[in-house]
């Protein structure tokens, strides 16, 4: 029973901007992908 | 400190702890007081995370280790954000399905009550030292250079957080840590802003940069591996990941922080959140670090950033050294003076060989005064044994107090303070809602009301403040504050994280070998500690891998004998 209830809680918490909580978690980890990208080009530039 | 500094951080202290107080009058039950009510929103709940994580020794010791080191350190955060994503996708719906008030508790319904014990007491050892270094930290570096007693300033910070802890419980954590939050990166941020500032006019922002990159300070990602280098990009996405995944899946005082959430939802929004902002942040407080690095290539440091060591010689009989140590100090500096120019003028150029030539020469001056502060740390080493000679906890705050205006000191040592009190009150509530939950009311007293054990976790919550303090008055300065936490943290995160990863996706392994796994785990952990030279982030790995292994085999054989006894 308690695993029904939490199940349609969980269904109901839709994650804002994004159809899917997938989404989220590609945003975040994309996001990490593009500042590791941003810190290489920066080490670079300035070594 | 100047009348109107005293205005800004009293006034900020006492605001942040009367809010918490009064926003969260009138708990009345366990479940509102561990768990907020379920009625955080993401946003309360992001803040809440990140603020317990920035303690003040983030803010002291962050910006001395990229005046020292670079920015490498950011690093450590890489596998932070992936860990988020993991613990939002596997961790956050089993806790809510099972409603449990701490992360321990799901361990005994998942193995048995000893497993759930030894997490909670290994959580408990973890953390309650862990908080009194927290505590003790900013306390021993503000009352070396202010001038305040010790022992007063600990039970300054321990008393403020214990007030609106213990009134409030959880939500007054969290609540509190939205205004701390603000201060912190507010305070940081007009830091940052004035240190750029006070460059000389013929340097620009640009400048500053190249001439930090020139000296090495831009080294914000290494690619190559090795062993024993602490912050490198394998380190971070592999130790990292694990110590992320240990201190924010199965550390009560982070896990509390998104188990008040109104929803799974709400939850893992707080995480992600704190998945997205936590390396830009790590990035800009080091930044600062390294424009107060640049600023001091411009400006004479002091020799000693811990001033007040320093001064002790010149009490000695070591004093005319100290003052000769100083002339050199000083001649490097004017030397240096021109050479770092050259090198401005150099880079505007964009001719290699005129870069590689004045890059050259700020080195050589730079490695000369290297050179002289060993010999200032060796002379303070011989003329006052029990002092500290690593100053890079003192870089930032000696800036700040030698060189911002009134009013913004008592900011910055406001967002010192409101750091201490964010990650001492999550502590407290955790290490109080742990030893309620999981050994109070699960082994000692199991019959209670709810208004009894509502009692009991104030009561702990003081209590374990009080051991804070204690433990803060008596602890002798470490190494490098920042550190101390993380090797304590490294040693029992592994195990712990083992015991967690077994327990959500190993459902072979049961609950009798996990328990022996676990013990031989920390065993295992604490000889590489002892005994061997690994960097303290593959801690993290080493200890969940042996539960894993161990766990696994002695399954095996404890399957096999069960098999036997039952044939």
């Amino acid at each position: 029973m308690k695993k029904t209830d939490s199940k349609s809680t969980e269904e109901l918490d839709k994650p804002p901007f994004f159809k899917s909580w997938k989404s989220m978690y590609w945003l975040v980890l994309g996001n990490l992908a593009f500042l590791i990208t941003l810190f290489y080009i920066i080490t670079r530039i300035y070594s | 400190m100047r009348l109107l500094d005293w205005i800004v951080l009293l006034g900020t202290l006492g605001f942040i702890v009367s809010y918490g107080v009064w926003k969260t009058r009138g708990s009345k039950d366990i479940e509102g007081y561990l768990k907020g009510d379920n009625s955080m929103k993401w946003w309360t709940i992001g803040l809440s995370i990140m603020a317990t994580q920035a303690s003040a020794i983030t803010f002291l010791s962050t910006p001395g280790q990229a005046y020292e080191d670079g920015m490498r350190f950011v690093q450590f955060y890489f596998g932070l954000p992936i860990a988020m994503v993991i613990i939002s996708i596997t961790v956050i719906p089993i806790f809510y399905r099972l409603k449990v008030y701490t992360a321990y508790e799901y361990l005994e319904s998942r193995f048995d009550l000893k497993t759930r014990s030894l997490a909670a007491l290994l959580f408990l050892v973890q953390r309650g030292l862990a908080a009194g270094i927290t505590i003790y930290a900013p306390a021993i570096i503000l009352s070396t250079i202010l001038g305040w007693n010790l022992t007063a300033t600990n039970m300054l910070i321990g008393i403020l957080v214990i007030i609106y802890t213990v009134s409030g419980g959880t939500k007054a954590v969290s609540v509190t840590q939205k205004q701390q939050m603000a201060v912190m990166m507010g305070g940081m941020l007009v830091a940052g802003f004035m240190v750029v500032r006070y460059l000389p006019e013929s340097v620009s922002f640009g400048d500053a940069v190249a001439v930090a990159g020139k000296m090495g300070k831009m080294n914000v990602v290494d690619f190559s591996f090795d062993w024993n280098d602490r912050y490198n990009f394998w380190s971070g996405m592999t130790g990292g990941l694990f110590l992320a995944l240990s201190y924010f899946g199965t550390d009560q005082s982070q896990v509390a922080r998104y188990l008040g959430g109104k929803s799974v939802g709400e939850s893992r929004l707080g995480l992600l959140f704190n998945g997205l902002l936590k390396i830009p942040m790590q990035f800009i407080i080091l930044f600062i670090g390294v424009m107060v690095f640049v600023f001091y290539q411009f400006n004479q440091p002091p020799l000693f950033f811990n001033e007040a060591a320093k001064d002790k010689v010149y009490a000695t009989e070591f004093a005319p050294e100290m003052e000769a140590l100083e002339e050199q100090h000083t001649a490097l500096f004017n030397q240096k003076q021109e050479a770092v120019h050259g090198l401005v003028a150099a880079l505007r150029t964009d001719d290699g060989n005129a870069i590689a030539a004045a890059q050259a020469e700020v080195q050589g001056i730079t490695d000369a005064s290297k050179a002289v502060r060993t010999e200032v740390k060796s002379l303070i080493a011989k003329a006052t044994p029990e002092a500290e000679t690593k100053d890079t906890d003192y870089v930032f705050i000696s800036f700040v107090m030698k060189y911002l205006p009134a009013g913004l000191v008592g900011l910055l040592l406001a967002v010192i303070f409101s750091a201490a009190m964010s990650s001492t009150a999550s502590e407290l509530n955790a290490l109080a809602s742990t030893t309620v939950v999981d050994i109070y009311k699960r082994s000692v007293k199991q019959d209670k009301d709810n208004f009894h054990y509502l009692r009991a976790s104030r009561i702990f919550t003081a209590a374990w403040g009080t051991l804070a303090i204690i433990f803060a008055t008596y602890a002798s300065l470490l190494d490098n504050l920042i550190q101390a936490v993380n090797i304590i943290g490294s040693i029992f995160y592994g195990t712990i994280l083992g015991i967690f990863l077994v327990a959500f996706y190993v459902k072979y392994i049961k609950g009798h070998a996990v328990f022996i796994a676990a013990l031989m785990a920390e065993a295992v952990v604490l000889y590489c500690h002892f005994y061997t030279d690994i960097a303290f982030l593959w801690f993290n790995v080493i200890g969940c891998v042996a539960v894993l292994v161990f766990g696994a085999i002695l399954q095996f054989f404890i399957g096999q004998k069960d098999e036997r006894l039952y044939a």
